[in-house]
């Protein structure tokens, strides 16, 4: 089953914002779970760093937080006094909050990184139906990404293959100024073959898209379903 | 009546020094194939840019003369009303891709053309099957490989119908069996197709016509047998090469590189090499063959020491230096001897290096203002300038006119003979070498 852009994006939006609504841990895990295996359907390659960034905000959130909140009076471990942040302890109750905003946080991050491994961007832009110069700026700022990924390994591959090595920080941000100039660069190519496809030629036409299945139906159902029951139930 | 008219076309570029095309004139007819021959910065580029109505609408520049196509001046008509009529592929596909998906992008061009919706799947999905990329359809165009993108790219030009189809070096991604495939599927088209290719043997087996540019000037205009004998006299190394025999006698100097049973797999269940073996001795020159993603790039980086093995082992005993494909993409400096000195941290190294390969009175231009062959050139000077014990080049004539590869292969062979060695991975068979290893894939 694949669903179509629009129904697809409606549902992870859906879900997301469901997931930021609902107040019961339970809740917010189920859909950050359904989450985590729709991305498992990416290429391991590409997911990797998506999933790496989503689920170690949403630990982070969920380590960092308690010692900075002061909620709750069921104190499990009470720890020293620090300047500006004030007592250290852990209650019961702030884990809980922190669980739950860490789960939250995974759970937007991981539908939008489903979102941007999953979803046909083209028909997604192509569905709204309006503004198709916008429209096909956004389609290609999210193929650039890609592209700017591979130029920036390509560039350090090149240095270092000069025998000169990249270390540290400083060592990347060096490579920052040629990575953006050769992204200028290909923008202009680009701008070049799109001119020569006729684009910006007065007439222009829209490829039909595919009829909703019964399957883009549900989805579509279920988005408008999820939010309201997220804010009232879960 | 001719497709398209070109009469005493001279053109500069804002801020050149010289024009790129010079008091040029030719007339191209319907259904031709015309080879365009000539070495690097010829001005093949900008005939080829001018006929599509680029030059002068998206560079500017001064224009002199005539350039029409079906009758329409193209210093009036601007590109996108050319489209259709005129279709070009340009030499890095990676530039020209506009969307996501592979079938979306084969419908970008009929799209704009206003053509009917319901004919727009239709001719999407022929021009693919015609290129052999049916079954490309539906993936994500960042994760096709550049021969694969390249296919798409003339799909999207063919499925516009174009009477006149213009290609850059569109095979310059392709291995040799690949590329006949291409070439034999645009001769198919029944579009008059002007052709700017190095890789002279193929182009040359398929043109009716040849043309060869030089500094800008149109030195031939001829049938394919009359150009021929034509470069046999004045430009015999743009004649169809042989396949390039072994060279010398195998040599027996110390082991530079040994790679014993590697495998390597950049995602998992998906095996690149599957036990290779590679030996390169100190004199050597040995070249890397095979098709398209049989693993060339891949053997040459574990060589250069830029990969490790999954399993397996490479032992190097001296230092490598790697030049990537497309190396003049990959430039971080301002100036053309900063960019060679990165590596040495010598100024007159780096000035020596550049007079090497031509690019001496360029030293203070900035890399990005050079010609993509200058730009090819100041990479490889990037490279050697550290006189790595073992020099690992990927594909380094892409883009490179045959009286270029010859200079590069002779300097490889004289650096190899003062005790160090060379790998080099290239689809180009006529690439002259002391050993050939040639890869299948795992």
């Amino acid at each position: 089953m694949r669903l179509a852009a629009a129904p697809a994006a409606a549902l992870l939006g859906a879900t997301a914002a469901t997931a930021l609504l609902a107040e019961r841990l339970a809740a917010v895990a189920v859909l950050a779970t359904l989450l985590l295996v729709v991305c498992l359907r990416a290429p391991a390659q590409r997911r990797t760093p998506y999933l790496f960034g989503a689920l170690s905000s949403g630990l982070g959130v969920f380590l960092l937080s308690p010692f900075l909140a002061a909620v709750g009076y069921h104190v499990l471990w009470s720890g020293p006094t620090v300047p500006v942040l004030g007592k250290l302890d852990v209650t019961e109750e702030e884990l809980r909050i922190a669980a739950l905003n860490g789960l939250r946080l995974t759970a937007v991050a991981l539908a939008f990184t489903a979102y941007a491994l999953l979803v046909d961007h083209d028909r997604l832009v192509a569905a709204a139906g309006f503004a198709r110069r916008s429209a096909l700026a956004v389609a290609l700022a999210t193929r650039l990404v890609p592209s700017l990924e591979r130029d920036g390994a390509g560039l350090a591959e090149a240095v270092r293959g000069r025998g000169v090595p990249i270390t540290g920080v400083r060592g990347r941000a060096r490579l920052v100024p040629p990575l953006v100039a050769g992204s200028l660069e290909r923008a202009a190519s680009l701008a070049e073959a799109m001119e020569a496809r006729g684009f910006g030629r007065a007439g222009h036409t829209r490829s039909p898209g595919a009829p909703l299945t019964r399957w883009d139906r549900l989805a579509l159902v279920i988005a408008v379903v999820l939010v309201p029951l997220g804010a009232l139930w879960l | 009546m001719a497709l398209a008219r070109v009469r005493r076309f001279t053109f500069t570029y804002p801020g050149a020094e010289r024009p790129a095309v010079c008091d040029l004139s030719l007339e191209l007819e319907q259904g031709e194939v015309i080879a365009l021959l000539g070495p690097s910065g010829s001005g093949k580029s900008t005939l080829l840019r001018a006929l599509a109505g680029l030059v002068p609408h998206f560079h500017g520049g001064r224009f002199e003369g005539l350039v029409e196509v079906g009758e329409r001046d193209t210093r009036r008509a601007r590109p996108a009303d050319l489209a259709g009529r005129v279709a070009t592929v340009f030499q890095d596909p990676e530039d020209q891709v506009v969307m996501g998906r592979v079938e979306n992008e084969v419908a970008f061009g009929l799209e704009n053309l206003g053509t009917a919706p319901e004919e727009i799947w239709p001719r999407t999905q022929a021009s693919l099957a015609a290129v052999g990329a049916a079954h490309l359809a539906s993936r994500r165009t960042a994760e096709l490989s550049g021969g694969e993108l390249q296919r798409v790219c003339l799909a999207s030009a063919l499925a516009l119908g174009p009477e006149l189809l213009l290609l850059d070096e569109p095979t310059s991604q392709l291995d040799p069996d690949a590329a006949e495939q291409f070439l034999a599927r645009i001769r198919g088209s029944g579009a008059a197709v002007l052709l700017a290719e190095q890789r002279t043997g193929r182009a040359l087996a398929l043109a009716d016509r040849v043309l060869f540019l030089e500094a800008g000037r149109l030195l031939l205009d001829a049938t394919r047998e009359g150009a021929l004998s034509w470069l046999a006299e004045h430009r015999p190394g743009y004649l169809p090469p042989a396949r390039a025999a072994n060279g010398r006698a195998p040599a027996t100097g110390e082991i530079l590189c040994r790679a014993e049973a590697v495998e390597f797999a950049y995602r998992r269940g998906r095996p690149i090499l599957g036990g290779v073996d590679l030996e390169l001795r100190r004199g050597e020159v040995v070249v890397l063959e095979g098709p398209n993603g049989s693993g060339k790039t891949t053997l040459a980086k574990l060589a250069a020491g830029l990969l490790r093995p999954d399993t397996g082992r490479v032992v190097r005993r001296a230092s490598a230096g790697y030049l990537s494909q497309d190396p003049g993409r990959y430039l971080v400096r301002e100036r053309a001897l900063d960019e060679v000195a990165l590596a040495v941290g010598d100024r007159e190294r780096a000035r020596r290096a550049l007079e090497l390969v031509g690019l001496g009175p360029l030293a203070d231009r900035h890399p990005r203002d050079l010609s993509s062959g200058e730009r090819e050139r100041l990479g490889f000077a990037a490279v050697a300038v550290a006189e790595p014990e073992l020099l690992v080049l990927d594909e380094p004539t892409r883009g490179i006119d045959p009286e270029r590869k010859e200079a590069i292969a002779q300097w490889l062979f004289a650096y190899a003979a003062g005790g160090r060695g060379a790998l080099v991975a290239t689809h180009d068979r006529s690439f002259p070498a002391d050993r050939r290893i040639t890869l299948t894939g795992a």
